[in-house]
């Protein structure tokens, strides 16, 4: 018997049309964080978390003002918030998404591998009311 | 011929029907086989006696082989000369075996190789072509075959069919009947492009209505049928040799082959044109679109209305059902949309031109006549004032704008219906000039905020564009147009003058802030129709001269006033030049005249003006455009800027930084533009005699070298007499020789007199200077063929200036030494050798005795160090020509390059800073040298240049430059030499230097590392990681990194880190990232410290170094799984 899927039909999103990074300047932005993340495919669908909306660049945030001295800490935090909103409503059995950590490897593999090591990665979960503080 | 003993050749055979071997080992053999026979030692009647055995056995496989071998050997005999003997019975046994099933493959490739054979070689018998065709029908059950056989079956049959067609004519209806079977249930790509390439072939045999195409028709559109529209999703990775739109093609040349298909094709393609799929709609309309083409007006009349209907649907988009998206974004969609529509209406137009011919009312009476259509044209009618409300509607009106224009173009009665019908009510629909006028003042109160009625403006100029289109069409008749009684002439010559002044004050209220979110659309729109009318053919144009100045004055005052709304004034400026080149091409004298009087007049007073309001980069992009529509306008540009050059320089308070503009203008857009189109002649010479003119004052040339505008004025000298004649350049040469000679005390008359060693070097004031810049100038734009007066004397003038470190003078040296030397017409060949002698000579004892003078005032040391790069052009100069005297100058220059190592020995460490500054100077000459320059020197300037010469350069240097390297001791020397020699290494070319990789690597890899210490040397080091990463590419250059693998990837990794250009650090990664290329063995135990790098750079400043850090990291990490970090 096949197990069934936690969220089987999920809204499919348009994926915006790319263009080149538009902000000038060179320092590290949100923007440059969702590139690396936004290709990561849900472990469910053949779509990427973007287009799944489990991801979005306005969840992303990056603390760069201590950034400048490489030996501080610096804090790269994302919060999915909107990720699992969705999968709650469309799977409202489900209070914990077991998916949520699948997800979370993925993200915490792809930053680890590209961000400088001193980045700590945050990643929040609200809506399933766990916090995961992820430090590579 | 001998032939080889069968010893030789029979294991041949054996290898090839042994099963068991391997594919390649069986082509080798057929090779070798193939190759014996076309060299005529071993004949094919040995061949196939040796083999009875494998051609008759009972044993399938063996027989199989067997008969296989036979017909592969045939197909690459192919150019080889058969008798008709051999062809007979070869034949014979090919067609007796297409009865072998189990051996069916020998005998196809075997007919198919006989079919192919050429005329001249011995082809085979028609005789033999019917009965194999016969054999062919009676024994071969295509579909039952494999795919490779069915593709062998279907070559046969359109083989057949492209060179024996009398075969298949004879065909009686059962034959037929068996291709339909052959044919059907076909999957497989390739044999489906051949079989839609059978059916469109045997369709086309057979035109008469009573034959067999018309009785099967039938059948085979429902086989075809099954295919459309063609959905095939492989790419082209998939080595097929078949795409999706070749088999879309075959398939729409078989629906086309033949009109019986009519009855048939139509009705399927008009229920698909329903369909939901956007590939299907396209498709559909592109079938259509050829299917009226072949199918001819009497069969498609009675599709005619049901056509409109669906194309109407497409077009309007009046289908309400959601097409269904595959992938893709709403831009996707939004241009599957469009392509939708521009095929539809295509469709449009191929079905009014063809269908038209046996009643021309059709289409009037179905497209005007439609109710869909009338109502929208009553809405745009109605519509009080309407304003453009939405992207929707702007749509709706484009598509009945485009169906209304095909309708009109496509003849002279259906243009005149049109225009019966509607072009009154739209043009008055527009209301009158007043009414904007009015308006306009109301809304500039900001009382109200109308507009004009967009969709009538739209159709109005679209019906204009057509009607100019039908005029086009019948250029050589207008009279009838103009003397019928009922004409879109005489309906169009009634609203004309109403329709000019609308568009006009159009013109004027969009200018000012008209706030309508759709403004640019209105101004294109009224500038199409102002455009539109003045472009007219002169004979039918309905336009009095008087209306036409008006419409070309509306577009001057914009350009001349207007060029706040850039827009506006782009779109205007891009119609007044398409006015002027429909005049230049249509050839209309009247027109010419006004519009000279009008348009470029006016134009041109704006170069001359001295008003500051109007941005001079605009006046000039405005006359060079208008100038760009014919060779006379042109000219007129090009003489009215030569007169504001010369007047601005002429004038005490003229404007200097103007003239620059003026000068790049006119020697970068209009000099090459009238050198393409031929109409240079006397302008270049008239405008160089002026400027030679202007500048004999002294305070002239005060004013211009005070100002900064030598360099220009003398570039564009050069680029003058660089267009110039022989003849006139002898002109210009000799006025500018005799004017410099009047003006400077020349002490140089005596011209046998040399400067010699040890002499002083007179100077000379900034005035001087700059004449002599003038006369080099002239001189570098000149011919090797045209004589240079006194020339001698010359030489020492500029050898002097030279001593005095001025670089012109070099340039010009360079440029006469690089024409002039050896030059059997000029008869001081000789001298010119001994000069040039002389002249290197005295540059290098200046150098040295500088260079070793205990006194060293600053002074000195700049002049010797321009002096080192006058030699360096001088070196160019005859590097360029391929003189042996190059050698000299490398070599002085490569002692400079070393000298303080010599000095070192001498003196202390202490007041090295000019050697070593000589030093850097000499390495720098060797970049002068080798790179391409546009000062002077260049294919513009006429000079010798010899091919290869670089690489010849490179090659020559290189041994002595590495001996000079490895003899190097001091840090400082070596430093130098890499310089020098990077430069030659990056400026000559890849493939030469890569084909000395095994000599050089290592000297790059350590130049790099030495050279990525100073931030001057950054661009150098550029280059030579790029000539680095050349190397990666190339098979020789990776051969060559391998062995020096270590050495190279710790200067890379060093490089990823160097702090002083972006580009360095990103280049570097990528050479990593094409490290992971190479033997894993090698690469491995360098994984650690290319990660190591890589990381590092995961922090960088520059985003595009963090991108590429991260490809890096993640190739390295991929290729050469290990521990992550």
């Amino acid at each position: 018997m096949t197990v069934g899927m936690i969220n089987a039909n999920p809204v499919v999103h348009e994926r915006p049309e790319r263009a080149a990074h538009p902000h000038a300047a060179a320092a590290l932005d949100p923007l440059d964080v969702f590139d690396t993340v936004r290709d990561i495919k849900d472990p469910e669908h053949p779509y990427s978390l973007e287009q799944l909306s489990v991801l979005s660049q306005e969840s992303i945030s990056v603390d760069e003002k201590l950034g400048r001295i490489q030996y501080v800490c610096c804090m790269l935090t994302l919060y999915p918030r909107t990720p699992f909103l969705h999968l709650i409503t469309f799977t409202p059995t489900v209070q914990h998404c077991s998916m949520a950590t699948v997800i979370g490897l993925c993200l915490r593999l792809k930053l680890m591998q590209n961000f400088p090591p001193h980045f700590k990665v945050l990643l929040c979960f609200p809506a399933s009311g766990i916090l995961v503080i992820m430090t590579c | 011929m001998a032939s080889v003993p069968p010893g030789e050749w029979v294991p041949h055979v054996e290898a090839y029907v042994d099963v068991s071997r391997p594919a390649a080992q069986h082509s080798a053999s057929v090779d070798a086989l193939a190759t014996l026979v076309n060299k005529d030692k071993l004949t094919l009647f040995d061949l196939v006696a040796k083999m009875d055995m494998y051609l008759t056995t009972t044993d399938h496989i063996l027989r199989s082989r067997g008969i296989l071998l036979l017909g592969e050997l045939l197909s690459r005999i192919s150019d080889k000369w058969l008798d008709v003997n051999t062809i007979t019975t070869l034949s014979d046994f090919f067609i007796s075996r297409l009865s072998d099933w189990p051996a069916i493959r020998g005998a196809l490739v075997g007919c198919l190789a006989l079919l192919h054979r050429k005329q001249g070689g011995g082809c085979i018998v028609i005789a033999d072509v019917k009965r194999l065709v016969e054999s062919f029908l009676q024994n071969v059950q295509v579909q039952s075959l494999a795919a490779a056989d069915r593709k062998l079956c279907f070559q046969i049959l359109s083989c057949i069919l492209d060179r024996y067609p009398e075969v298949i004519k004879r065909m009686d209806g059962e034959q037929l009947y068996w291709i339909c079977e052959a044919i059907d249930e076909e999957k497989d790509p390739e044999c489906l492009k051949l079989s839609f390439h059978v059916v469109e072939v045997v369709m086309k045999l057979f035109p008469d209505p009573s034959g067999l195409a018309a009785q099967f028709a039938s059948e085979f559109f429902e086989i075809l049928s099954k295919y459309f529209p063609v959905y095939f999703t492989h790419g082209v990775a998939d080595d097929l040799n078949a795409t999706r739109d070749d088999l879309s093609k075959a398939l729409m040349h078989a629906f086309c082959s033949t009109p019986y298909f009519e009855p048939f094709a139509i009705p399927l393609l008009l229920d698909k044109l329903s369909s939901s799929l956007p590939l299907a709609k396209v498709e559909s309309l592109k079938y259509l679109d050829n299917c009226i083409r072949f199918y001819g007006a009497d069969r498609m009349v009675k599709h005619a209305s049901a056509l409109w209907f669906k194309l109407k649907e497409v077009i309007f988009s009046l289908s309400s059902e959601q097409l269904l998206l595959t992938s893709g974004s709403p831009k996707d969609a939004e241009k599957n949309k469009n392509q939708m529509v521009s095929e539809a209406l295509n469709c449009l137009k191929t079905a009014i031109v063809f269908i038209d011919s046996s009643d021309k009312d059709l289409f009037i009476n179905l497209i005007l006549f439609d109710g869909d259509i009338e109502n929208k044209i009553h809405s745009i009618l109605s519509a009080e004032r309407s304003i453009l409300s939405s992207v929707e509607d702007l749509a709706q009106v484009n598509a009945l704008g485009s169906v209304i224009s095909i309708l009109a173009q496509s003849s002279t009665y259906s243009c005149t219906r049109v225009f019966q019908e509607h072009f009154t009510h739209l043009v008055d629909a527009l209301g009158t000039s007043t009414d904007y006028e009015s308006r306009q003042l109301n809304t500039c109160n900001g009382s109200s905020s109308t507009s004009v009625n967009y969709g009538a403006l739209y159709l109005s100029v679209q019906m204009l564009s057509s009607c100019r289109e039908v005029a086009l069409a019948s250029y050589a008749d207008c009279s009838s147009i103009k003397l019928a009684k009922v004409s879109w002439w005489l309906i169009l010559e009634k609203k004309l003058d109403r329709l000019i002044h609308l568009l006009g004050s159009l013109l004027t209220i969009a200018s000012q802030s008209m706030h309508s979110v759709l403004r640019g659309e209105y101004v294109s729109c009224a500038v199409k129709g102002l455009l539109t009318l003045a472009t007219f053919p002169e004979q039918c144009s309905p336009l009095p001269a008087n209306a036409y100045e008006d419409i070309l004055y509306m577009l001057t005052s914009v350009i001349t006033s207007k060029f706040e709304n850039i827009d506006l004034w782009r779109l205007s400026l891009k119609a007044l030049t398409s006015i002027g080149s429909s005049i230049v091409e249509f050839n209309a004298s009247q027109k010419e005249v006004i519009y000279c009087r009008t348009v470029v007049d006016n134009v041109v007073s704006l170069v001359e003006s001295y008003d500051g309001s109007m941005p001079l980069s605009l006046r000039l992009e405005a006359s060079y455009e208008v100038g760009t529509a014919g060779l006379n306008y042109m000219l007129r540009v090009a003489r009215s800027l030569e007169g504001a050059v010369v007047t601005n320089i002429s004038k005490a308070n003229g404007r200097m930084e103007h003239v620059t503009q003026l000068f790049e203008c006119y020697s970068s857009r209009v000099l090459p533009w009238l050198f393409t189109s031929g109409g240079i002649n006397e302008l270049a010479l008239s405008f160089a005699m002026r400027l030679l003119d202007e500048i004999k004052y002294l305070t002239m040339l005060d004013r211009i070298s005070s100002q900064g505008f030598l360099d220009s004025l003398m570039m564009g000298m050069k680029l003058l007499v660089g267009v110039c004649t022989e003849e006139q350049q002898t002109l210009i040469v000799q006025k500018a020789y005799s004017m410099v000679s009047s003006i400077l005390p020349l002490p140089l008359k005596s011209t046998h007199h040399h400067l010699a060693v040890g002499d002083f070097v007179p100077s000379h004031s900034v005035q001087e200077t700059s004449l002599v810049g003038m006369l080099s100038s002239v001189i570098i734009g000149l011919r090797p063929q045209t004589p240079v007066p006194d020339m001698l004397v010359m030489i020492n003038l500029f050898t002097v200036f030279l001593l005095n470190g001025k670089l012109p003078a070099a340039y010009v040296l360079a440029s006469i030494f690089n024409k002039y030397l050896h030059n059997t017409e000029f008869s001081h060949e000789n001298q010119l050798d001994k000069i040039l002698d002389d002249i290197l000579e005295r540059c290098f004892s200046t150098v040295l005795a500088n260079s070793y003078s205990k006194d060293k005032s600053s002074g000195n040391i700049l002049s010797k160090i321009d002096i080192l790069s006058g030699l360096a052009w001088i070196g160019k100069g005859l590097l360029m020509r391929g003189d042996e005297k190059v050698k000299d100058i490398s070599m002085f220059l490569l002692k400079c390059v070393c000298s303080d190592e010599a000095l070192a020995s001498e003196e202390s460490y202490g007041n090295d800073s000019s050697d070593t500054s000589v030093a850097k100077s000499a390495a720098g000459a060797f970049h002068i040298m080798m790179s391409d320059s546009e000062v002077c020197l260049n294919k513009k300037f006429h000079a010798r240049i010899k091919p290869l010469y670089k690489q010849r350069f490179f090659l020559i240097l290189t041994p002595i430059f590495l001996s000079k390297i490895k003899e190097a001791t001091s840090m400082t020397t070596k430093l130098a030499l890499y310089r020098a020699f990077g430069h030659i290494i990056s400026n000559a070319p890849v493939p030469a230097v890569v084909s000395e990789a095994h000599q050089i690597l290592l000297v790059i890899v350590d130049s790099l590392a030495k050279l990525s210490v100073s931030l001057q040397d950054k661009d150098l080091v550029y280059s030579l990681l790029l000539v680095l990463s050349g190397m990666l590419m190339d098979e020789k250059g990776k051969e060559c990194i391998l062995d020096n693998i270590h050495i190279t990837i710790s200067v890379l990794t060093q490089l990823v880190s160097y702090p002083h250009m972006m580009v360095v650090r990103e280049t570097a990664l990528q050479c990593l990232v094409a490290f992971s290329t190479f033997p894993h063995s090698k690469v491995f135990p360098m994984r650690r410290k290319v990660l190591q790098a890589a990381i590092k750079a995961l922090d960088d400043r520059k985003r595009a170094v963090r991108q590429e850090a991260v490809r890096c990291r993640q190739t390295w990490c991929a290729n050469f799984a290990g521990r992550p970090f």
